[in-house]
């Protein structure tokens, strides 16, 4: 092939440019997670499970970013990233707390293409989610919405308290309902009369939870690196094929 | 090497895409010293004086991204083969 040709098809992402991001509305999800719906002109569209970085720039010109699963399908024209409050973060405290309708800072993105899906794919999916992580996975369920698509899909949500739990009104109303099915597990204290999992994912939940390992699931796990180094390995000596299993880790740092 | 510390190079997307024109969660790097082929997203990231990339398989260093007289720079250090498909 030309070496011309080859640039061409291999520059087919092209660089990711800062974008100016406007606030169009904030949404409370938890007493420490908000819903930042976001206006970015020339957007280029965004596949369910990716993530964007958040840049900010203080008054001094000093810079900090940080990664935010993006929340919202494909199919809306706005950007949503839900952000959980870091204590001592550095971007975090600012988004949770102060932004504002109308409020502007830089976003670059969409990033990353290993942690995503599109109802164009084969299913099952089995999505498994500690905290936050429920984030892009939402935006794939929220995706299979959009796209009324019935593909089987499983979700098991692990929350520390019923308070913790993001979504909670949204998660139950998914659709289409057919095929679909949302298991949440709290870790450390369950609302009055709680009759579903409780405690630390584990085999025996999974195995209740997922399509089994001979249906093939896309198996999507996020959540802090713990969590997800816990859950991989759960997948892995249950018998999901490796190539099946994506996972995307965040850490105890930044915020 | 603490089981913790960590996060994965989807982590690492944003940053490398400042010198990649691909996506580079989705290129896979053949490790120079197990041999396995593995997306980048799937490696481990470790945030130091430098982003360190290591094998998922035997936790080999792979890629290395830092700052160099203001301006980014990434060594492939422990690499055979960066492969991507076609889009």
């Amino acid at each position: 092939m030309a070496r011309a040709a080859l640039l061409e098809r291999l520059g087919g992402g092209g660089p990711t440019p800062w974008r100016t991001a406007t606030v169009r509305e904030v949404v409370t999800e938890t007493s420490h997670a908000r819903t930042l719906v976001l206006d970015v002109p020339d957007w280029p569209g965004h596949r369910a499970g990716q993530h964007l970085d958040v840049r900010l720039t203080a008054e001094d010109g000093y810079q900090a970013s940080r990664s935010y699963s993006i929340a919202s399908p494909p199919e809306l024209d706005t950007v949503d990233i839900t952000v959980e409050e870091v204590t001592d973060g550095e971007v975090s405290p600012y988004l949770v707390e102060d932004v504002v309708a109308g409020d502007q800072f830089e976003v670059r993105g969409p990033i990353g293409g290993h942690f995503t899906w599109s109802a164009d794919q084969r299913g099952p999916l089995l999505l498994v989610a500690g905290g936050s992580g429920l984030v892009p996975l939402m935006a794939m369920l929220r995706h299979r919405a959009a796209r009324a698509s019935m593909v089987e899909a499983r979700l098991l949500v692990s929350a520390r308290t019923a308070d913790d739990l993001l979504y909670r009104d949204e998660l139950p109303a998914l659709q289409p309902a057919d095929g679909l099915r949302v298991e949440i597990t709290y870790t450390r204290a369950a609302p009055e009369g709680w009759s579903g999992f409780t405690g630390r994912v584990d085999a025996v939940m999974l195995a209740e939870v997922g399509p089994p390992p001979a249906a093939m699931p896309r198996c999507f796990v996020c959540g802090p690196t713990p969590f997800v180094e816990h859950v991989t390995t759960l997948l892995v000596d249950a018998g999901y094929a490796t190539a099946d299993i994506h996972a995307e880790r965040f850490g105890p740092t930044g915020g | 090497m603490s089981e913790e510390r960590h996060i994965d190079g989807n982590g690492v997307g944003g940053l490398l895409a400042e010198v990649l024109a691909v996506d580079p969660t989705t290129v896979r790097r053949r490790c120079s010293n197990c041999g396995d082929v593995r997306t980048l997203a799937e490696h481990r990231a470790y945030a130091g004086a430098a982003m360190v990339l290591r094998c998922p398989s035997c936790q080999d260093v792979g890629v290395r991204i830092g700052t160099v007289g203001g301006e980014i720079a990434v060594d492939w250090r422990g690499t055979f083969l960066v492969q991507r498909q076609f889009v």
